[in-house]
């Protein structure tokens, strides 16, 4: 795909949207039943699914820390996801590379120390795949989280953005990832402090363009903030009429 | 299948209660839990569907997608139909010892199952349809399952999930052209067309059968068993009948 064709010059993208528009997101909590907490989050057409059991007993004594609780995450991609169906076996590099990446940016946003001795275990599900796979997945697991009670310092949402002809672009999707020029970066941010809780980049970037593609998906992750905590609300709200009959 | 740690007196209990027609929560011995069924949540797939037995809480469910491929015929397969691939995966979040490497041999069960139900003239699925150009080019249709929830009856919810499925799936329509160059020799090719709305659904999924699974506790049968009847069960009979009323 040429660069031409991925951003026209009245400024539309491939699906119609502008440099700075997020993909439509609609996400819910508490959709698996035996799960402690588990979300459903949807991205333009990026579909995730994360379960979240714990803190429970670690499966071998030897993760157990004895001050803090350990997080597992697996990444599951469903082999009908792609457009051409991929089986992945699991010990599939890029995938392990996601999973590892989760569990780091959750590291420093859960209070591991007030769970010692327990593990955490997420299992995200990549339903269908359009891009922002990284993003999709850190905000379902986010919104899992606090659906399953586990204490976190904020809420971690995450957002990519690129850059193409010359302007920042924010939530790139398959097509826009795949194109070699463009470069892909995904910042994760805790919104209330501003912190930077993951910082990702793919392909290369002028050094003097990186501030405004991250202020541009920092600005992202602020909307999608409030769209998790929209979705939280509801839920808690949802719960609070059925507990109150 | 996961067991649960169940202590001599439940299982007790259990075991006389089924035997004097009663089952622990409350449902004759025929009875079924509800059944939630919907289709086509996937859009990039060709067909999918989500079987959820069970409510409030406790249930199983199993995801299903259908995906279609165009494949090269190789010498050696039969020449003019189409073929069927399953796989099943049950996910960490059904039981903690699924994870990593533990869910191994329980996929391969499954698999082999759906697929000694699917394969073959018993299904009643038009596999001839399949075939895009005799010895070149057949469809074949993947079905991969994702089993998120284990709490009993997951057989049952695996074939009417992958039913669902293949009911809601429809293939790309293809243009089969044939040229024939100066020797004489007809060259076939062919062409999928690329247009969402010419899709055409498969052919005998009316065929296609449902399982029922029987397990016996005590000297009785129970139909859907829960995951403690299932810790419980000594034997079970899973029978698919096709709506023809074939086994």
């Amino acid at each position: 795909m040429s660069r031409q064709e991925l951003l026209s010059p009245e400024g539309l993208r491939v699906d119609g949207r502008r440099a700075n528009e997020l993909r439509r997101i609609s996400c819910r909590a508490s959709v698996l039943n035996s799960a402690d907490g588990s979300s459903y989050y949807e991205q333009g057409n990026t579909k995730v699914l994360v379960a979240v059991y714990g803190p429970r007993e670690p499966r071998s004594k030897a993760l157990a820390q004895h001050d803090q609780a350990t997080i597992n995450v697996e990444f599951n991609v469903a082999p009908f996801s792609t457009s051409e169906r991929r089986k992945r076996s699991k010990g599939d590099k890029r995938l392990l590379e996601v999973a590892s990446f989760v569990k780091q940016t959750f590291e420093g946003a859960i209070q591991t120390t007030v769970y010692p001795r327990s593990q955490i275990d997420i299992y995200i599900h990549l339903l269908q795949h359009d891009g922002g796979t990284l993003e999709t997945c850190i905000n379902a697991a986010t919104l899992a989280l606090v659906d399953a009670g586990i204490s976190m310092v904020d809420y971690v949402c995450a957002c990519t953005a690129g850059f193409i002809d010359q302007k920042p672009v924010l939530d790139l999707n398959f097509v826009e990832e795949s194109s070699i020029e463009t470069p892909d970066l995904t910042v994760a941010i805790l919104p209330r402090s501003g912190n930077i809780a993951l910082l990702q980049m793919e392909s290369r970037l002028h050094s003097s363009k990186l501030d405004e593609v991250l202020e541009l998906a920092m600005e992202g992750c602020k909307h999608i903030h409030q769209k998790l905590d929209q979705a939280v609300l509801a839920a808690a709200g949802d719960l609070a009429t059925k507990l109150s009959r | 299948m996961a067991s649960l740690l169940l202590s001599p007196a439940e299982q007790d209990y259990i075991i006389c209660g089924v035997e004097s027609g009663f089952r622990a929560d409350g449902r004759g011995s025929l009875d079924r839990r509800e059944v939630s069924l919907r289709t086509g949540m996937i859009s990039q797939a060709n067909g999918s569907a989500r079987c959820r037995i069970g409510n409030l809480g406790v249930g199983t469910d199993v995801l299903v997608g259908v995906k279609a491929e165009v494949n090269s015929w190789t010498p050696g397969e039969p020449e003019d139909v189409g073929s069927i691939v399953c796989n099943v995966e049950c996910s960490p979040s059904a039981a903690q010892e699924f994870e990593g490497r533990g869910a191994e041999e329980i996929n391969v069960e499954l698999t082999q199952l759906l697929d000694r139900i699917l394969n073959g003239p018993q299904s009643g699925l038009n596999l001839k349809n399949l075939c895009i150009i005799p010895k070149q080019a057949y469809w074949v249709l993947h079905i991969d399952a994702l089993v998120l929830d284990v709490k009993g009856s997951i057989i049952d919810t695996l074939v009417w999930a992958t039913r669902a499925a293949l009911m809601s799936t429809s293939l790309p329509s293809v243009v089969v052209e044939t040229i024939s160059d100066e020797k004489g020799n007809i060259q076939s090719e062919f062409d999928v067309v690329d247009d969402p709305d010419n899709l055409t659904p498969l052919e005998g999924v009316e065929h296609l059968p449902i399982s029922v699974t029987f397990s016996q506790i005590g000297k009785r049968y129970v139909v859907d068993a829960s995951e403690q009847e299932e810790a419980v069960t000594q034997a079970r009979l899973t029978v698919a009948v096709s709506p023809a009323m074939e086994i």
